[in-house]
């Protein structure tokens, strides 16, 4: 589904990714863990596509296109989810709004009509359950006066209305705390699938002790330095990456 | 010679009137060609310079075709307006005049427009009258062949406790025009006006228009101006709080096309104690456009327990973009409560990414966001009509019709 070959980035002249490879199969979750400044902010906003990302050499492979080549909207409508780890906060711009817009984007792009209205809100409604979202706060701005659980909550709904194929959540644990975390976890889990790929970049094992990851990695300098599998997770818990980032 | 051409104009404008029509429009003349049109010397001209108007040659009287540029809103009287000649009116006959009300001798664009000056609305409501439909008042320039001008003169007077709803449709298409627009508005006490400025002059076009208003007691003026379009436009907006307990609410909205230049002056006076006056002004200001916003309240001696408040907001959305944004308190008393600030920002990256990032192509997150900057300015329309012409002279994402109850 993904492929990462030989990957340098840099965000205002300083390189992050040094010769980052990395290959994800469809129904897979990959867990990227690391120090802090290890790249791995910048690898999900790289994937993404986000402006100020300058990638100098290397190639990533979306079902074996050119993703580098598409621009940011389109990745999305190809099927790429970026959760944020900072979602913005954008007054005027309702939640609605920006889903309907997302939805029908994304089915032109497949070359289908807009939704109709009854079915839009139907599948909104549906998927707000699954988070504990009243549906009443998306006729606010998006995420306007969301506390942070409530912000995190918000881009795994986005994610089960438009249902990617590759799922990348930017440190989406972060600030969480416990009952918000299972929301999160248990949003996560409802998409995957067997054609349905997922990153988790993180900080902690917790996470993970929801979210069973298929392989571990841990990135460092700019590179992957180790893989492995769920019990490398549990070793970077008890061991921190020193030991890594000496080697 | 400059303002030669104006004066030709005069002699054979002049020769039309009677002896006693042609004298006070002699000396509006007069004054005109004393002091000229307004330079960036002036006070309150500095960023808009008409001189250049002077060696141009107008015809007042242009032949045009005769055709509305977009539809009449359904919901509405009307009257309708080709350079200053009424072309069309539907239900509202009695609130036009041919003969025009002369200011005292002035000068500039004031003695210019009084000395050719035809009449044109002329609205007067009596104690408690209320105009059941909203009165559009669309005002046409329009050039074929030859520059043409025309000037204008109107009046809307609603007498205590009277109520009506008032678009002034300002709209110029082909060539090079003048118009100039004064508007005499006097509210009763306790009288109330919606007053919808729209304005679409296309290039080529030069509008000056004022709207003078005076309230009386308990008075309110709801006034919502747009500014779109791509030619020259100097609007005044001159309010006299003159009673207590009158009230104005100004919402202004400027969104030209390039090579649009938009001078907006808004003044509000308080004249007397326990007045209220609000304005809040958003401009988006593209390539090539230039835009002047100047607020200024003024609080005499003895407007106590004024409340005031000035907000005027810029989004920049190029380099090449203009905007002068001033907002101006000058208070002769002492208890009052005033608030004034003016921003110039440029338009959200990160929310744009963001919305890209869920897919929305970026015309489309581009236009979301100027919605959300304009929105507030929008939700001041309270005729679902209009509102949707001006939002689609916008060219901005229709507004979402789905959505869960509140």
């Amino acid at each position: 589904m993904l492929e990462i070959n030989n990957l340098h980035a840099r965000v205002d002249d300083k390189e992050i990714l040094k010769g980052l490879n990395l290959a994800i199969r469809p129904g897979e979750v990959h867990a990227i863990m690391g120090p802090n400044g290890a790249g791995k902010s910048t690898l999900s906003n790289v994937i993404a596509g986000r402006e100020g990302y300058d990638v100098t050499s290397g190639e990533i492979l979306f079902e074996n296109q050119d993703l580098l080549a598409l621009e940011p909207e389109t990745r999305a409508c190809e099927g790429i989810f970026l959760g944020f780890q900072y979602p913005v906060e954008i007054p005027g711009v309702s939640n609605m709004t920006l889903l309907k817009a997302a939805m029908n984007a994304r089915r032109k792009h497949r070359g289908q009509d807009e939704i109709p209205p009854g079915d839009f809100l139907a599948w909104v409604r549906d998927r707000a359950k699954l988070v504990k979202i009243d549906p009443k706060m998306l006729s606010r701005g998006v995420n306007e006066g969301f506390s942070g659980g409530e912000k995190k909550r918000n881009e795994i709904l986005q994610m089960l209305i438009l249902e990617p194929r590759l799922m990348i959540l930017d440190e989406t644990d972060s600030g969480l705390d416990i009952d918000a975390l299972k929301v999160v976890s248990d949003g996560i889990n409802a998409l995957r699938s067997p054609e349905r790929s997922t990153v988790l970049v993180t900080h902690y094992q917790r996470l993970l002790d929801y979210v069973q990851p298929d392989f571990v990695h841990v990135l460092a300098r700019g590179r992957i330095v180790k893989s492995g599998g769920p019990e490398l997770a549990k070793e970077l818990e008890e061991k921190g990456y020193g030991w890594l980032e000496a080697a | 010679m400059p303002l030669s051409s104006y004066s030709t104009q005069f002699e054979r404008h002049a020769n039309a009137l009677t002896a006693a029509e042609r004298a006070p429009r002699s000396v509006q003349f007069a004054r005109f060609l004393d002091s000229g049109f307004p330079s960036r010397d002036e006070e309150h001209w500095h960023y808009t310079d008409l001189t250049a108007l002077s060696d141009r040659s107008f015809e007042p009287e242009g032949q045009t075709a005769e055709a509305l540029p977009q539809p009449l809103l359904d919901d509405a009287d009307a009257l309708v307006y080709l350079n200053g000649r009424l072309l069309s009116e539907r239900g509202a006959a009695d609130w036009h005049s041919d003969a025009a009300e002369l200011p005292p001798p002035s000068r500039g664009v004031d003695a210019l427009n009084a000395a050719f000056a035809t009449g044109g609305l002329r609205l007067r409501l009596s104690q408690g009258e209320r105009l059941t439909r909203p009165l559009q008042v669309v005002l046409i320039s329009r050039s074929d062949a030859q520059p043409t001008m025309s000037h204008q003169r109107h009046v809307i007077e609603l007498g205590d406790q009277a109520e009506a709803t008032v678009l002034l449709d300002f709209v110029g298409d082909g060539g090079e025009r003048l118009a100039t627009h004064f508007f005499e508005l006097r509210l009763g006490r306790g009288a109330r006006l919606n007053l919808y400025r729209i304005q679409n002059e296309a290039a080529g076009g030069t509008l000056v228009a004022r709207i003078d208003a005076k309230l009386s007691r308990d008075a309110k003026l709801n006034a919502v101006t747009v500014d779109l379009g791509a030619g020259l436009a100097r609007h005044d907006l001159d309010i006299n709080l003159a009673e207590a307990g009158a009230e104005a609410d100004v919402a202004g909205l400027y969104a030209a096309q390039a090579g649009a230049h938009i001078d907006n002056l808004v003044r509000v006076v308080h004249s007397a104690a326990h007045c209220r006056s609000r304005m809040n002004v958003r401009g988006l200001v593209d390539e090539r456009t230039k835009a002047i916003f100047n607020g200024k309240v003024l609080v005499q001696p003895g407007a106590q327990k004024t409340d005031s408040e000035q907000r005027i907001a810029n989004l920049l959305l190029s380099r090449k973009a203009e905007v002068n944004a001033k907002p101006d308190l000058e208070i002769y008393a002492d208890d009052v409560k005033c608030a004034h600030g003016a921003t110039v920002g440029q338009l959200d990256q990160v929310a744009l990414s963001y919305l890209r990032s869920r897919g929305i192509p970026k015309d489309v997150a581009r236009g979301l966001l100027l919605r959300a900057f304009a929105i507030e300015i929008l939700d001041r329309f309270d005729w679902p009509a209009l509102r949707a012409r001006v939002e689609a002279n916008l060219h901005l994402p229709s507004e979402l019709t789905t959505d869960f109850e509140p």
